[in-house]
């Protein structure tokens, strides 16, 4: 076999690959939905029926079997989201970069006790790009700095420089920071540093963003501040060709 | 709705969201009579001969075997005596043809499924609501 | 979340002012659209100056004075683009021929108004509770 017959094997056999790997995901996402979803129902009946004069360990236990369901839930419906990364939303529109970065901060819970600091360094606020994902890396990033923060007081600092080939963007927080061993594992999808029982969530934020990132060009990185705390920085390119 | 009670028609393949339809139409206090079928030929068999009179409201899931809700809304339509009966689509799909077409067969509305019992109550609340206002 | 534009075709000026301020205290998130005649109703729909995107819902407020809303319906129903509209028609009469041939072409409801406006408020407010649950096919310009 020559190396071009080789070559084509290994494309077909790749696109075959990515093709059986978009229906698994979407048929373990999609299709255990709805057995998933029973199982919720039917504990809130049982729950219903029993009455809240019922035994409360029963209770408690009925709760803890519908919140173990509903994380089984988010974690599906991860999956789905990062499996889809490059297959939704993948418009390229005009995006005014201080204005998203303001929609992002709209959409978060829990920012009673924020202060944002942002800077920009920018020779154009505007610029053509996929919009909905970079808005979904920063809110993630965002959402992230707030969440997993440990403080009544909770500062998280943006900082936006337009270069000529790409932005860099910096968001950092005055949290309690990742520790060391286990910095190279945020990455992975469903890692949470804590237990699921401390802070609720599924821990797929960073997978997603830094899929995202990589799928325009760009790079993710994580460094500890000089206060101990979080900084994510990651540079997006102005041409993204997929 | 105002002085008898008209028959409804649920056309739902699977028996959780029976169940569901069934304790919500019971928390809200709703005393139609609720015939089942599990797909469209079963529903089409019903309204030929077993409900009488006919349901002024059909509330129909669109994934179902041997005849989708799409399939069947579509002989509903042009059936001289159904073609009138309202119809509330209920489904888990969120795709847009789906609603697209159900909308192109005139549904009165396209709902879809909460994922929690607690919202599937209050939805149901607001049919309730809403149905008690229309003439049918 | 509700659809962008609702068309209302009411010939009463006094039941407009009334629906208007019934959608303003309600705070209902949609631009609402009025014409006065089905002929008037037809060209918001269509044409050059057709609201846009096209109204998913038209309420069409029928009464004593000659308003049936049933050669707009038979109309609407026969335009591929405008077919699919949820259509509901108020009324405060009793008009059964009406209903059966409105029903006939497939509207989303024939809804009893109170005939006292101060009712108007919790009128609206279910159908707005209604128009909140439901999905909408995607807007087209």
């Amino acid at each position: 076999m020559d190396m071009k017959e080789s070559e084509n094997n290994c494309r077909e056999e790749l696109i075959a690959l990515k093709k059986e790997y978009e229906e698994f995901v979407y048929i373990v996402s999609h299709d255990i939905k709805t057995p998933m979803r029973a199982i919720i129902n039917i504990a809130t009946w049982i729950e219903d029926d029993l009455g809240s004069n019922a035994n409360q360990d029963i209770l408690d236990n009925f709760s803890l079997l519908k919140n173990r369901v509903v994380r089984l839930e988010n974690m599906m419906n991860a999956l789905l989201e990062v499996s889809r990364v490059d297959k939704t939303k993948m418009e390229l529109y005009e995006v005014n970069i201080p204005k998203l970065v303001n929609d992002c901060i709209k959409m978060l819970d829990n920012k009673s006790n924020v202060e944002f600091h942002i800077t920009y360094h920018l020779k154009d606020e505007n610029c053509i790009t996929l919009g909905k994902k970079l808005e979904k890396v920063l809110f993630s990033l965002l959402d992230n700095a707030i969440r997993f923060h440990d403080k009544e007081k909770k500062n998280v600092i943006i900082e936006i420089t337009e270069n000529d080939a790409d932005y860099e963007i910096s968001i950092s927080d005055d949290g309690p920071g990742i520790p060391e061993e286990v910095r190279d594992k945020i990455f992975s999808i469903f890692y949470t540093v804590n237990s699921k029982d401390v802070v609720d969530t599924t821990g797929a934020g960073l997978t997603i963003s830094n899929k995202i990132i990589k799928m325009v060009g760009g790079k993710l990185h994580y460094a500890p501040t000089v206060s101990n705390g979080s900084l994510f920085k990651f540079n997006w390119p102005k041409t993204i060709s997929i | 709705m105002t002085h008898r009670l008209v028959n409804i028609l649920l056309v739902e393949d699977d028996e959780i969201d029976v169940m569901n339809v069934k304790r919500a139409f019971s928390k809200n206090n709703i005393k139609n009579p609720l015939f089942v079928a599990g797909n469209g030929v079963e529903a089409l068999e019903m309204l030929k001969s077993v409900i009488i009179p006919l349901p002024r409201i059909i509330i129909l899931d669109i994934n179902m075997p041997k005849m989708n809700g799409i399939e069947f809304l579509k002989v509903l339509r042009e059936d001289e005596k159904l073609k009138n009966i309202s119809v509330f689509v209920m489904t888990t799909s969120n795709e847009d043809s789906d609603k697209i077409d159900a909308y192109n067969l005139n549904v009165a509305g396209y709902i879809l499924k909460p994922l929690s019992f607690e919202k599937f109550i209050s939805s149901v609340a607001t049919l309730k609501n809403f149905w008690q206002l229309c003439e049918m | 979340m509700i659809c962008s534009n609702i068309l209302l075709v009411d010939n009463n000026k006094i039941d407009v002012v009334s629906t208007k301020n019934a959608f303003s205290t309600l705070g209902i998130a949609t631009t609402l659209h009025f014409a006065e005649s089905e002929n008037e109703a037809w060209s918001l729909l269509q044409g050059d100056h057709k609201i846009s995107p096209t109204p998913k819902i038209i309420l069409i407020d029928i009464n004593e004075n000659g308003l049936s809303g049933l050669n707009l319906l038979y109309n609407i129903r026969r335009h591929p683009d405008l077919k699919s509209i949820l259509v509901f028609v108020i009324t405060k009469a009793n008009d059964d021929e009406n209903k059966v041939a409105a029903l006939n072409l497939n509207i989303a409801g024939y809804i009893r108004k109170p005939i006292e406006s101060e009712n108007n408020i919790d009128f609206f407010s279910i159908l707005n509770d209604y128009w909140n649950i439901i999905e909408y096919s995607s807007e087209k310009k």
